[in-house]
């Protein structure tokens, strides 16, 4: 039984949490990118480890942004 | 009173009159129903995301105040009849505010509206934004 055991290196502590200097803002496109992949996706929790408030928060603020056209519905967040 | 906060987009090219115009219609609105203007913000003219009515370029404006509910129905219905006016977005923040917050709130603007202005002259130089979530997203994608 030679179970294969994926390595978790990546298991993360939410950022916002550790970090209290981020400010979760719809307004902020700048640091909302930092949560997008480059197409525009809001980038899961599975892999930030962001916590479920925190992440709820994120989701939120970047859905706002998209409405003000800061951020993009899909496409380059590079511009 | 209850506290919003509404960020709106004007085509670019209506001139800094027309945009003077749009947005003092919208203060005159809040101050009739008693509300109370904190914060005006005129972020400028800024590139879009993607295009908004054949537009590539906003000019965006954001508005903190205080104000009865009926007031933002008000607001939401001018704009969605000015064609000059392509987004906005209302949030509200508190529930209820009274004139103390009013002030801290103010306070809290205007340190705001510094620091990005002091930012804004610093960041040309560094553009170091996102380096680590895309390489983090691929390994991930390929695990599943």
């Amino acid at each position: 039984m030679s179970q294969q055991r994926r390595v978790f290196s990546r298991r993360r502590v939410c950022r916002f949490c550790t970090d209290k200097e981020i400010i979760i803002d719809y307004k902020d496109a700048k640091t909302l990118r930092n949560f997008v992949t480059e197409r525009g996706k809001i980038i899961p929790r599975r892999i930030y480890g962001t916590c479920a408030k925190h992440q709820r928060q994120l989701t939120e603020a970047v859905k706002r942004a998209r409405q003000l056209a800061l951020l993009p519905y899909m496409g380059n967040t590079q511009f | 009173m209850r506290h919003y906060e509404t960020t709106y987009i004007l085509r670019p090219n209506l001139g800094e009159e027309k945009f003077t115009e749009i947005i003092d219609r919208t203060n005159a609105i809040i101050l009739n129903d008693g509300g109370s203007l904190i914060g005006l913000d005129r972020w400028g003219v800024k590139r879009l995301a993607y295009e908004i009515d054949k537009e590539i370029q906003g000019y965006y404006v954001y508005l903190n105040y205080a104000a009865p509910a009926k007031t933002v129905d008000e607001i939401e219905r001018i704009f969605r009849i000015d064609d000059r006016v392509m987004r906005y977005l209302t949030v509200k923040l508190h529930d209820a505010i009274n004139a103390a917050d009013i002030e801290v709130e103010k306070q809290r603007l205007e340190e705001e509206v510094a620091a990005r202005s002091r930012v804004q002259s610093e960041e040309s130089e560094t553009d170091e934004d996102k380096e680590f979530d895309d390489e983090s997203l691929e390994d991930e994608e390929n695990d599943e």
